[in-house]
């Protein structure tokens, strides 16, 4: 590759630093640079209820630290958003009004909190868990909270649940096994979620989805239930799972649909585009559909795998599951499952 | 009860933005709000042009004495420029940017992209809001400040009233133009920009000491007391960054009686001078590098005429033009040493503002009744700092009139250059009855002829000399900080570069250190037991300053024989405290 090639990841998860890392070491010489609308450093996700929790510190989250992307000569912008792609260009915009010029762009830009339809009309007393900035702005108030109510959930419920537990906190978890996310719970699967949620002494409330209204009520929220009984709560929580972040995509000419849509090399319809992690859709030619996989294996893997991709290796995406997770005791397997909920 | 803040801010702009202007604003206000300031500013040479302007600043809850290395805020009225000043702004420190520029930035031109993550950066459409509040862009620097007033906890309708004062006498239309481009940006950034640093002016104004202040910088202290010492002559030939003291006096100086006269050049000035202080008038002129070196030869017919002038060399980069917007202590050899034969002059160095006013006035005094040149050395730094300071006490009826005249009996057979035990020699006024004399240039007997004889030229030369001996009784004290009786590092400085010597010294000696601090505002006749007295009880010796060889090091060197350390410096901006910490973290102490 020429010297003056430019490689552009948007995206600080672990499908854009894993690609990252791979372009830099396949590829000494080319420029390289992360883009994040995001202003942490690349952070343990799973760590994220424990530091709303107040269990740990930002640093504790921090996986590499700044300086350790400047010794691999990758150029980190953090908290710097993408407004526009202009593929035919190999242009980007920047929020702040810069310019970016790449020659291969991947796109692994990850996912934030999805938030259900039929809590629109009470959405804004909803809390969301799905990133540090979320931690953040709830911290305090969780701190200083004594009872949670949490609705869903998905993969980081049940670890904010134990860590709410272990700060003492008074949990209630209206366990919505239809809307599970990323797969909806079966009964053997509920059975077990319950049976783990319990031990941890949260309370577990079932067929109570989905609750009707959340209402401000004495410095806390009251949830009401479908059979019109009321909860308190000092903060609810709202969990499940995720929706790709690729609304600056629209007019980009990249193909959507709920993610980036790619083949099996990871590359979009744009020949220099690529997209990876948990916002790529990706076509199985087996069964000839797109599907969608979530976790940090496997974005770690598919990141590895588009980068290799990009330099003209050419690496199809393993179809097999990759990961099997193991959440607080309870086995799912969180690959390749057809579409979000 | 008030919490205490201390906050570096930088404006950086180009030229014709109102950077430097914002920033003069900016401490001026501060300053009339109790606050501790030093400010220094750095603008493109050219008048001309679009280059880069920097207002730098740092306010404090308590005294501050040196400007800051570092910065905690940085607002960029130019990206291109502003990316610059992004390496000296700290990890944690504010970015504040204009996020709607007219054009969308080129890759890398853009301040924002190079900001670090522990970086708070806040984007603020000021481009877009002058346009809004008052129908062109010149506005944009207010409505940063009117940004800085919501983020930093700044009372609004104080910054307006201020505002209001400051352009009085421009144009109505201009007024309220900055009004409310300063009103839109704060109410802008109020609505839609949440605060994420925690650096905040609120509750942290000190108590407004008792007593009248005043603001100014080092160039207004020095024309002041240039007035009030009683200045009936100036002339000079306009240079950076020594101008200010002439566009002042041309304000006031003929309102009293007084003139000024912009001259051909500075040899001229310099004759003018020489020619007012020999008919008995008060005349001081004010250069910088360029013109101080044209100047020599009148300097020299001073000291050799005897015949009191004062000539004020506000420092900036050299040799030649140099760095004319830049800062540096490097003509110090040149103001003690730089007259041909021996040519003993006095060379006075105030400290800050305050100095400024008190060395101006002690420089008319001793010029007068010394009869002799006195070389004020300011600097590019000392000359644009504002302060607030206690309002100077003028000079009393001594101060203003220092003639040594000759009595009846001396005037019976006249001897203008006599030789006395103090050197001084009692001087007629031309127009005195029984007062004539000859004075030239050349080597001259008692009565002023000329005499070329080895024998007389030692007379008159120690004579010459003798006067230095005799005014160092009448030369302040050295200043000496710090740690008292045995410090295992002393730190010498001179100039304005001594403020940072001093708030070194306190930081250093907050953790535990033996450290102490010297200065003298005056540079020559040295205050040679002082400085030996100082150097006994200090194991290390460093000379802080801004040159490339340690001048004054050099000047000090064969008066405390043994060995100094060199902290110099000529990046063209004032000495920080962190400056002088970091060199001697070099030494085990």
């Amino acid at each position: 590759m020429p010297k003056d090639d430019h490689y552009v990841i948007i995206g600080n998860g672990p499908a854009g630093n894993c690609a990252a890392d791979t372009l830099r070491k396949e590829d000494p010489e080319a420029k390289i640079t992360i883009i994040s609308d995001e202003k942490p450093l690349y952070y343990y996700k799973h760590r994220v209820p424990l530091y709303a929790m107040g269990g740990c510190e930002p640093d504790d989250l921090a996986i590499r630290p700044y300086r350790g992307y400047g010794e691999k000569q990758i150029r980190l912008r953090l908290g710097q958003r993408v407004e526009k792609v202009v593929p035919p260009e190999k242009l980007l915009y920047l929020k702040h009004m810069e310019k970016v010029h790449y020659t291969k762009l991947i796109l692994a830009v990850g996912a934030s909190a999805r938030r259900l339809p039929n809590h629109a009309a009470f959405a804004e007393h909803l809390q969301c868990l799905a990133g540090f900035d979320d931690a953040k702005r709830v911290r305090e108030k969780l701190l200083a909270s004594s009872r949670i109510v949490i609705l869903g959930g998905d993969l980081i419920s049940m670890g904010f649940a134990r860590e709410a537990r272990k700060a003492g906190k008074e949990v209630v978890f209206i366990l919505y096994s239809s809307l599970f996310w990323p797969v909806s719970l079966k009964e053997e699967i509920r059975q077990s979620v319950t049976k783990r949620l319990t031990s941890l002494g949260v309370e577990v409330v079932s067929d109570a989805e989905p609750v009707t209204d959340v209402q401000p009520a004495e410095g806390g929220y009251t949830v009401t239930l479908p059979d019109n009984s009321e909860l308190s709560a000092d903060l609810v929580f709202s969990f499940f799972g995720s929706v790709p972040n690729i609304r600056f995509l629209v007019g980009s000419g990249i193909n959507t649909e709920k993610g980036v849509l790619v083949d099996d090399l990871m590359r979009t319809n744009h020949e220099d585009v690529y997209a990876c992690g948990d916002c790529a859709q990706i076509y199985n030619p087996e069964f000839k559909d797109y599907w969608i996989s979530v976790g940090w294996g496997n974005a770690e893997a598919q990141g590895e795998i588009t980068a290799m991709n990009l330099l003209g290796r050419e690496k199809v995406i393993d179809y097999q599951p990759k990961e099997i997770f193991e959440m607080d005791g309870v086995t799912i397997r969180t690959s390749w499952w057809k579409s979000f909920a | 009860m008030t919490s205490s803040v201390d906050i570096v801010i930088e404006i950086c702009g180009s030229a014709g933005e109102g950077t430097i202007s914002a920033g003069e604003v900016m401490t001026r206000f501060m300053s009339s709000r109790g606050f501790g300031i030093v400010s220094f500013d750095s603008f493109p040479s050219e008048i001309r042009g679009f280059g880069k302007c920097v207002a730098h600043f740092r306010v404090s809850s308590e005294k501050v004495l040196s400007p800051g290395k570092y910065t905690d805020v940085l607002i960029a009225l130019n990206d291109a420029h502003a990316i610059t000043q992004l390496s000296k702004l700290r990890k944690n420190g504010v970015l504040i940017y204009d996020s709607k520029p007219p054009v969308c930035h080129e890759e890398d031109m853009s301040i924002a992209g190079w900001a670090k993550p522990c970086m708070t950066a806040y984007g603020i459409p000021m481009l877009e809001l002058a346009n809004k509040a008052a129908g062109n862009a010149k506005g944009r620097n207010m409505v940063a400040i009117g940004a800085v007033a919501w983020l930093f906890g700044i009372d609004p309708e104080a910054m307006k009233a201020f505002i209001e004062t400051r352009f009085k006498g421009k144009k109505q239309k201009i007024i309220e133009s900055n009004i409310s481009s300063f009103l839109l940006g704060y109410e802008w950034t109020k609505n839609n920009i949440p605060k994420e640093d925690p650096y905040t002016f609120e509750g942290a104004a000190p108590p407004i000491p008792e007593g009248e202040k005043i603001i100014m910088n080092g160039n207004e202290a020095v024309a002041m007391a240039a007035m009030d010492s009683g200045i009936r002559l100036y002339a000079g030939y306009p240079i950076t960054p020594a101008t200010k003291i002439m566009e002042i006096l041309s304000k006031c100086l003929g309102e009293s009686g007084g003139v000024m006269i912009q001259t051909e050049d500075e040899i001229s000035a310099a004759g003018n001078v020489v020619g007012a202080g020999f008919s008995g008038k008060r005349a001081m002129t004010a250069t910088s590098g360029p013109g101080f070196a044209l100047m020599g030869e009148m300097i020299n017919l001073a000291v050799m005429a005897e015949v009191p002038a004062v000539i004020v060399n506000s420092q900036r980069g050299g040799p030649s033009t140099g760095l004319p917007t830049k800062m540096e202590q490097s003509d110090l050899s040149a103001a003690v040493n730089g007259g041909t034969g021996d040519s003993p002059r006095v060379v006075f160095a105030p400290r800050d503002v305050t100095d400024c006013y008190k060395m101006t006035v002690l420089a008319f005094y001793v010029a007068e009744k010394y009869q002799t040149p006195v070389v004020i050395l300011l600097d590019f730094y000392l000359s644009n700092s504002i302060r607030n300071i206690d309002k100077p006490v003028p000079p009393d009826e001594a101060m203003l009139s220092a003639n040594v005249f000759p009595d009846d009996e001396e005037l019976d057979d006249y001897q203008r250059f006599k030789i006395t035990e103090s050197g001084i020699s009692p001087r007629t006024i031309p127009g005195m009855a029984y007062g004539m004399f000859v004075d030239t240039g050349l080597e001259h007997n008692t009565y002023g002829k000329p005499v070329y004889d080895g024998e007389n030229h030692l007379a008159m030369t120690e004579k010459r000399y003798r006067k230095f001996h005799t005014m160092q009784a009448e030369l302040p004290p050295t200043v000496e900080t710090g740690t008292e009786g045995e410090v295992d590092i002393g730190i010498i400085s001179w100039g304005s570069s001594s403020g940072a010597a001093e708030e070194a010294v306190r930081q250093a000696q907050e953790k535990g250190h033996r450290i102490a601090s010297f200065h003298s505002s005056t540079i020559y006749p040295l205050p040679e037991e002082a400085l030996k007295t100082f150097s006994k009880r200090c194991k290390t010796l460093v000379v802080a300053e801004l040159n490339h060889t340690g001048q004054y090091a050099n000047l000090i060197a064969p008066v405390i024989n043994r060995e100094v350390h060199r902290n110099t410096m000529i990046t063209g901006l004032p000495m920080a405290s962190e400056d002088i910490l970091e060199y001697i973290g070099r030494f085990k102490f």
